[in-house]
């Protein structure tokens, strides 16, 4: 539905800019699709008078014409459109113009000079009318701005209706829904006329042989009416909806179609027979012509308008050729009538007849507002084709429809928006919505649904009336959710539990206490913050009478136990709170992440040697775990100095130079101690640091780069004392946008390589996310990478 | 010619199936329906047939070379099969694969992890909170009299520094109670303590669910509602469960959930210890007190509470009897639970 902001405030004043009203108004539940300012693209474009046409001296189908646009000169413009012809009226587009991307300047077309250009209404977006240059049909003063001239000056607004709404296919249905909804009233047009002393029911019989098809049935009569162009009032708003004029019979049909959402229909009376006209079902194979000069089949569940003889009408949907209103006509009969929308439905699907009036008939019309609309169609004809209205409608109405009366609790509708709206507030919405109030006690109503509204059935219905009355913004909101929920912690803990699962891992459930000669049979010295245990005043036992500061001892005594079981190798892991006392009475619960593998990492397998376990295993284990959690960046890996780890095989954990953990292979004594008799691998995480940092959302897509890696090898001889890290990170620094990956391949010490050194081998992964690398390019990068390793570790690539 | 052609097919029916390859296989193919094959041979012969006979003989001559076509096919497959176990010699399907080995979760956190769930599902926030408590938030908060016996420390574990081992999760009820308007609707899960020798049925370290939802119009019909679907969700969809009136100071009217024995359905047997009825956890309404001790309106808002031990589900469950087997961590058991 277009509605031009204009015209609504004619019928109701909204005292708001366009885009504070088209807010209020889709909050209101009628959703504003698009807004378009007319007029804006139409800065100089005048009305002109052509006031001489002659034919172009070197070309036959351009005419060169005189316009008065205002001016004491009149223009020389040139013109092609076989239309132009003196003394009309047309839109000028001056020189300075713009229609669309196309600025007017002065032009010469084939030797003779042009000041501006006549337009077509297609070329003024007025519509797709191209054949020709757009006459203006009014008497304007020449040099009045187009778009004013028009009443173009205004903001169309589509709105998209829902299809339970024909009410608001109307003007004065969104009137009425605007008024509700600023608390305001709106103004009905002022219906009045003279009536002659012919009767239309004398001159005019309908029979309505369907009335379950056709429930209403009104006709009135115009006679001696001239059909001429309507006034430039009507064509504005005709125009601004999106409707052509064409001439005032047919205009005022559509006029009244867009203020009321009823559709009419024109017959023109000299063609009726016998003055009757019939509304019934089509015989089998009746054939008729439409308005657009198609022929249609019919059978008999379509719905016909006819006179005595043949078919005037398709009933609700399109009108026949033969009856339709011509430049002679000057007897008019007017249809306002009601048909069943179901009916129309069909009908209109079965021929593929999608009109303005189906759409609107399909949707449900008011039946009881016919009246009101034919008198409304009769005062305009008269109003701008003269003529005398006959007295009184032909009214055919066999079984009123009466309005729905429902009960309303307040109580109820408050209980369903959480609302404490007053009795009285209820009422002053309702009769807002012109629906009639009965209080039948100080909770309830009886309330009376107009005919207009068939999509309120039920109380139900009225509530949601009220809601949006209400503002759907001013009912509360009661949240609960993700205000409390731990939802972090359990992600990460789920997500780390099931990845050691996956890796082999079995969990373990030990409880909350521990022994004071754990931490020493783990070599904990007295600084260590492990040692700021908790005490309990009333132990069960020497055994339990701490709170564990570490998840360790636990999982190693667990170690010992199932090896005791003749369980060879194994892995093990506990996620629980430690517990330390920070202050005199403050304590903390970090979470831990621990695990133990014992024996050999790899189960045995029959068909291979079976793999020496290292600690490498075990910071593989950490770093699958952390990628998991997506814990990647910032970690680093230095030495340990944990006291219960081999002197050669332990790892600090860093999270942002936070030390965060541990991994490593257990010491002898450490082992000896909790009678263990199989190497053990340990990795020991404070999950509390990390649980903050993740977050689901912070995978992202990344559009794959589409120019191709290039992989190269380098192989270097590099001091034993240098990290691999610091290479890769050297290696890197290099290109740090160009070299996305470095993984170390191969570590070799041995006889050709020299004391005290190792020969490392890279691959190294180039890709540019902007081109494809040149092997030049790359050939330089792989020299700079050699001279930096060289230039600041000694370190040199290896010779074959 | 007929006694020709049946000689033909009797040859062929003898030699087919002794051959061993697919060479010899396809020589018989040749022989016998190549173009030069003694089949043939006769088919061009047949115009010397008197020609009432013709159509029989021509018959007769389609019906031996689709017999011998037949034939050749069922023996190729034959050959084939054959092939197949040859060529896999060396293959022995039914050996152990690469060892990719799986462990298992606790089998009292997977009940735990299902608890939650079915909760979240049900609308509830997780809250966690302190172990170390506050003998204000475990007792005082929760309208526990001074004189309660679950003050004793014969009953609970106190630090040196005077604070606590929460008895229940009850606490966080209070601390979120605390910190946000109703409604209020989550379950806290943990640990909690009690001063318990470890036997068959106790130990001093256990986990509690509990559950807490306060709003306006809540009764006591949401309570049975929301526990009714739990136990039918962790157990089976025929659970029964009741109410049966107890004391506990922070809940009024306070209840025991029972079960229907899931072992025996009620008729008695030695886990419901002929009672037919499995005891649960506790339940009710929450105290007007507890309420009015957060600054809730206690007129304008009610609210139900329920705590189950997690041990207990998991041995029902799993089919446990003995709840140190939920702290041994011997892998023989775990094993069980993957």
């Amino acid at each position: 539905m277009k509605i031009s902001y204009n015209w609504l405030n004619e019928l109701v004043p909204t005292h708001l800019d366009i885009d504070e009203f088209c807010e209020k108004l889709t909050m209101f539940g009628l959703e504003v699709e698009e807004v378009v300012q007319l007029g804006k693209n139409l800065e100089n474009i005048v009305i002109g008078k052509v006031v001489s046409v002659e034919k172009h001296p070197n070309a036959d189908k351009l005419s060169l014409c005189k316009v008065d646009v205002g001016n004491s000169e009149p223009l020389s413009i040139i013109c092609g459109a076989p239309n132009v012809v003196k003394d009309i009226l047309v839109p000028v587009a001056m020189i300075g113009a713009k229609l669309g991307d196309f600025e007017i300047k002065k032009a010469k077309l084939r030797g003779v000079e042009s000041f501006g250009m006549i337009c077509s209404e297609n070329e003024l977006g007025v519509s797709d009318e191209h054949s020709g240059i757009m006459i203006i049909k009014q008497d304007i003063e020449p040099g009045t701005p187009f778009a004013d001239a028009m009443g173009i000056n205004d903001n169309i607004i589509e709105v998209d209706v829902t299809p339970n709404r024909p009410d608001l296919l109307g003007m004065i249905g969104v009137a009425r829904e605007v008024a509700v909804m600023l608390n305001t009233e709106y103004e009905h047009p002022e219906i009045t006329f003279e009536e002659s002393e012919v009767k239309t029911k004398d001159e005019i019989s309908v029979i309505i042989e369907d009335s379950e098809k056709c429930p209403r049935y009104c006709a009135r009569m115009v006679h001696g009416i001239t059909v001429k162009p309507s006034p430039s009032w009507m064509q504005r708003k005709l125009i601004a909806s999106g409707l052509r004029p064409i001439n005032n019979i047919v205009d005022v049909t559509n006029y009244v179609l867009l203020e009321y959402g009823q559709p009419l229909h024109a017959f023109d009376y000299t063609k009726i027979k016998d003055k009757t006209i019939a509304v019934r079902t089509a015989k089998d194979k009746e054939k008729m012509m439409l308005l657009d000069d198609t022929e249609l089949k019919l059978h008999s569940d379509n719905l016909l308008i006819t006179d005595a003889e043949h078919p005037l009408a398709l009933a609700g949907i399109m009108g026949g050729l033969d009856s339709s209103i011509n430049d002679n006509t000057k007897d008019v009969i007017i249809e306002c009538a009601y048909f069943d929308p179901r009916n129309i439905r069909a009908s209109a699907l079965e021929y593929g007849l999608q009109t303005d009036s189906s759409y609107r008939f399909e949707r449900g019309m008011d039946p009881n507002s016919l009246i009101e609309v034919i008198d409304r169609a009769a005062q305009l004809m008269q109003l701008t084709g003269g003529g005398e209205i006959s007295s009184g409608v032909v009214d055919c109405y066999p079984h009123k429809i009466e309005p729905k009366v429902l009960p309303l609790r307040v109580s109820r509708a408050n209980s369903i928006l959480n609302a404490k709206m007053s009795a009285d507030e209820v009422e002053n919405y309702l009769n807002k919505f012109e629906f009639a109030t009965k209080k039948t006690s100080e909770d309830t109503f009886e309330v009376t649904i107009p005919t207009f509204r068939p999509d309120i059935e039920r109380e139900i219905d009225i509530i949601e009336e009220l809601a949006r009355c209400y503002g759907y913004n001013n009912v509360e909101s009661y949240f609960w959710i993700n205000r409390i929920d731990n939802k972090q912690k359990r992600t990460v803990a789920r997500l780390a539990k099931n990845h050691l699962i996956s890796l082999g891992f079995f969990e373990v459930n030990n409880m909350s206490f521990a022994s004071p000669d754990d931490l020493d049979a783990l070599n904990i010295s007295d600084d260590d913050f492990r040692r700021k245990v908790v005490e309990l005043a009333n132990p069960i036992g020497e055994q339990f009478s701490t709170m564990r500061s570490t998840l360790i001892p636990d999982l190693l005594k667990n170690t010992a136990l199932n090896l005791s079981y003749k369980f060879e190798n194994f892995k093990l892991f506990e996620l629980n709170r430690i517990y330390l006392k920070e202050r005199e009475d403050t304590f903390a619960e970090p979470t831990y992440l621990t695990g133990v593998i014992v024996g050999e990492f790899y189960p045995f397998y029959w068909k291979e040697e079976q793999r020496a376990t290292s600690f490498y295993d075990v910071k593989g284990v950490v770093e699958s775990i952390l990628s998991k959690i997506h814990c990647t960046k910032n970690i680093t890996y230095k030495v340990s100095n944990q006291p219960y780890y081999e002197k050669n095989s332990k790892a600090d954990i860093f999270l942002d130079e936070k030390k965060i953990g541990s991994c490593g292979i257990i010491k002898d004594d450490v082992l000896k101690s909790f009678e263990i008799k199989a190497p053990v691998l340990l990795f020991d995480i404070d999950l509390s640091r990390i649980i903050p940092l993740y977050n689901e959302k912070d995978i992202r897509f990344k559009e794959i780069v589409k120019y191709p890696p290039v992989l190269r090898d380098i192989a270097v001889i590099a001091p034993s004392d240098i990290e691999v890290g610091t290479i890769e990170k050297l290696i890197k620094s290099v290109g740090p946008n160009i070299i996305k990956d470095v993984q170390l391949f191969d570590v070799y010490t041995g006889k050709q390589i020299k004391q005290g050194c190792r020969s490392l081998a890279f691959n190294i992964t180039f890709q540019s996310e902007t081109s494809t690398l040149t092997d030049k390019y790359v050939d330089k990068l792989f020299d700079n990478i050699v001279n930096k390793l060289l230039r600041e570790h000694q370190i040199e690539l290896r010779q074959e | 010619m007929k006694e020709q052609i049946q000689e033909i097919l009797e040859e062929a029916r003898r030699s087919i199936p002794s051959c061993e390859s697919d060479k010899d296989i396809e020589e018989l193919r040749i022989k016998y329906l190549g173009k030069k094959s003694s089949l043939s041979d006769l088919m061009s012969k047949i115009g010397t047939v008197p020609k009432e006979e013709r159509p029989q003989m021509g018959a007769l001559l389609n019906k031996a070379k689709k017999e011998i076509a037949q034939l050749i096919e069922q023996k190729k497959v034959v050959l084939h099969e054959k092939e197949d176990t040859s060529r896999a010699r060396g293959l022995d399907v039914t050996m152990p694969g690469r060892p990719l080995t799986i462990g298992a979760k606790h089998p009292l956190y997977q009940i735990w992890e299902e608890i939650e769930d079915i909760f979240i599902n049900l609308g509830f926030e997780v809250a966690e909170g302190p172990e170390i408590e506050s003998e204000y938030y475990n007792f005082d908060a929760l309208n526990t009299p001074s004189w309660h016996p679950a003050r004793n420390p014969q009953d609970t574990f106190y630090l040196k520094e005077g604070k606590l081992l929460r008895t229940q999760t009850s606490p966080m009820q209070i601390r979120v109670m605390e910190k946000f308007k109703p409604p209020i609707k989550i379950i806290s899960t943990g640990r909690c303590y009690r001063v318990d020798k470890m036997d068959p049925s106790h130990l001093p370290v256990f986990h509690q669910v509990e559950a807490l939802l306060v709003d306006e119009g809540v009764t006591m019909s949401d309570l049975k509602g929301a526990l009714d679907s739990f136990v039918k969700r962790i157990f089976s969809a025929d659970t029964l469960s009741r109410f049966r009136p107890h004391f506990f100071p922070f809940t009024e009217p306070s209840a025991e959930i029972d079960i229907l024995c899931i072992n025996c359905n009620g008729k008695g047997c030695k886990l419901c210890k002929n009672s037919g009825w499995l005891e649960m956890g506790g339940a009710g309404m929450v105290d007007p007190a507890v309420l009015e001790e957060v600054g809730y309106d206690s007129e304008k808002y009610t609210g139900y509470a329920f705590g189950l031990g997690i041990e207990r589900i998991a041995m029902l469950r799993y089919g446990i009897s003995d709840i140190r087997k939920l702290v041994t961590n011997d892998l023989r058991i775990l094993m069980q639970f993957q």
